[in-house]
């Protein structure tokens, strides 16, 4: 990497409108976020508080109704269609609730899919894919499609696929939506040690407070807008007095 | 503030290839329903043509100008048949390319992806209407007396040139090569639409879409 900047995410006065007839959604509504590189930063908030619509305008998948996004200290919303592109296979890896894998695929090819679209060379996205596979646990199932996977091993691939590119940072949308407890921690302690063994921002959205005790900053996030930060000094705190 | 020097963004096309060939398999159900229509439509189209070819190998009427008129409206229909199960195709595919696009995927690849996939429908529905449509000829003139199986093999190894565009070539041939190129680019035309609608969704409202 040649250049490193302080913040890998930032947001000034972000908002984003829906119009629903004569209303107006504001799913988003002036959220001012640094997200400082390599940290770990939890996204809570209700359903319906504005967390995938946040991860929309950061991920570059939508455009905001007023405001700015910088990845990397670049603005987004000055890129075009092919600029973001790019931004997305090669900045940015997502993880979704629904794992999202290509249904037709094995899992080595899943992950070998961002690396074709970054024009990686064939045998490197090869080993490269097995590599994070064996290293998120599944070096035994490279050939298996999603649907011979449980939930938990196929939010693995997802986790193997979204660090394909070696991103600035990863998304991940309510990861553990449809997981039981124990898998739920059991990938976000694998989030927090890929964390931490690569320099890998990760931005994770939840509303569920179990998941949150590996964060380094929790952003509270209500009907559009900020509500408060907590860093870890003080969830630790928190957790003493329960 | 900083630039962002970008690099390139692909889709190789032997890749793209492989994930469309990878489709056709493991969606074979939705696929043979898309094929269907290419089939039945070509079927109909060789067996007319054979028909026809029969009855003039034996003195009778041969291709009758109607039979085009006929044969456009069938193909016009089976196109129509093969776009909405296409856009079907593509509706059940929603969160699926809006995953191909945070992944890095053009407007341009997820249109190549769904052209591709239309080609090996077409080639696919073609065969299989070529042979449909050459055993219900078959079956034809054996059930009738006036041309029979001899009179069937003679007329298909013999030019006809009231076959449109391949008149130069044996039936059997001609009819195959015609078969087969109507199915891909009817199925190609057909697939158009459906195609640039699935690469111009927004990746955030493609995400959104649960099934
Ligand atoms: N495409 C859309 N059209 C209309 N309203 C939307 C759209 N996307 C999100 N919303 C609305 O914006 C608000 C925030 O949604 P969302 O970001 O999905 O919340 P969360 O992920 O925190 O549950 C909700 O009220 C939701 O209904
Ligand atoms: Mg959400």
């Amino acid at each position: 990497m040649a250049l490193r900047y302080e913040y890998t995410v930032e947001t000034e006065d972000l908002a984003k409108y829906y119009k629903m007839g004569a209303y107006i959604v504001k799913a988003l509504d002036g959220v001012n976020l640094k997200i400082r590189r390599g940290e770990y930063v939890s996204i809570m908030g209700p359903s319906g508080a504005g967390k995938t619509t946040l991860f929309n305008m950061i991920g570059g998948l939508d455009r905001p109704t007023r405001g700015k996004v910088y990845i990397d200290e670049v603005d987004i919303s000055k890129l075009d269609a092919y600029e973001l592109a790019w931004l997305r296979a090669r900045k940015i890896g997502y993880i979704f609730q629904t794992f999202n894998l290509i249904p037709v695929l094995t899992a080595l090819e899943n992950v070998m899919l961002p690396m074709i679209f970054a024009g990686v060379r064939r045998e490197e996205r090869i080993r490269k894919a097995r590599e994070l596979l064996e290293r998120v646990g599944l070096g035994d199932r490279l050939y298996h499609r999603p649907t011979e996977l449980s939930g938990g091993q196929q939010q693995r691939v997802a986790i193997a696929r979204a660090l394909a590119n070696d991103p600035a940072i990863i998304l991940a949308d309510e990861p553990t939506g449809n997981l039981d407890l124990q898998t739920g921690l059991e990938i976000i302690n694998l989030l927090r040690q890929l964390n931490k063994e690569r320099g890998v921002t990760i931005v994770t959205a939840t509303h569920d407070l179990k998941m949150i005790d590996v964060s380094d900053r929790i952003v509270y996030l209500r009907d559009g807008r900020v509500e408060r930060i907590e860093t870890r000094a003080e969830i630790a705190v928190e957790a003493e007095e329960y | 503030m900083a630039s962002v020097e970008v690099g390139e963004v692909r889709l190789p096309l032997s890749e793209a290839i492989y994930i469309s060939l990878q489709n056709v398999r493991r969606r074979f159900a939705r696929v043979a329903i898309t094929t269907a229509s290419v089939t039945l439509g070509i079927a109909f189209f060789v067996s007319l043509m054979m028909m026809a070819s029969f009855q003039a190998q034996v003195g009778g009427a041969g291709v009758q100008p109607y039979m085009y008129w006929l044969l456009f409206i069938s193909l016009l229909v089976c196109g129509v048949g093969i776009t909405n199960s296409m856009l079907i195709a593509v509706a059940e595919r929603y969160k699926e390319i809006g995953t191909y696009k945070c992944l890095g995927a053009l407007d341009r690849h997820i249109l190549e992806m769904f052209l591709i996939e239309a080609i090996l429908v077409g080639g696919i529905g073609g065969l299989a209407g070529y042979v449909i449509g050459l055993v219900a000829a078959v079956i034809y003139a054996v059930a009738n007396p006036s041309v029979g199986l001899q009179g069937a093999l003679a007329a298909l190894v013999k030019p006809n040139p009231a076959v449109p565009l391949a008149g130069a070539l044996p039936v059997a041939v001609g009819l195959f090569v015609l078969g087969v190129g109507i199915a891909v680019l009817l199925s190609l035309i057909a697939t158009i639409y459906p195609a640039y609608y699935a690469a111009r969704l927004n990746p955030a409202e493609a995400l959104r879409y649960e099934i």
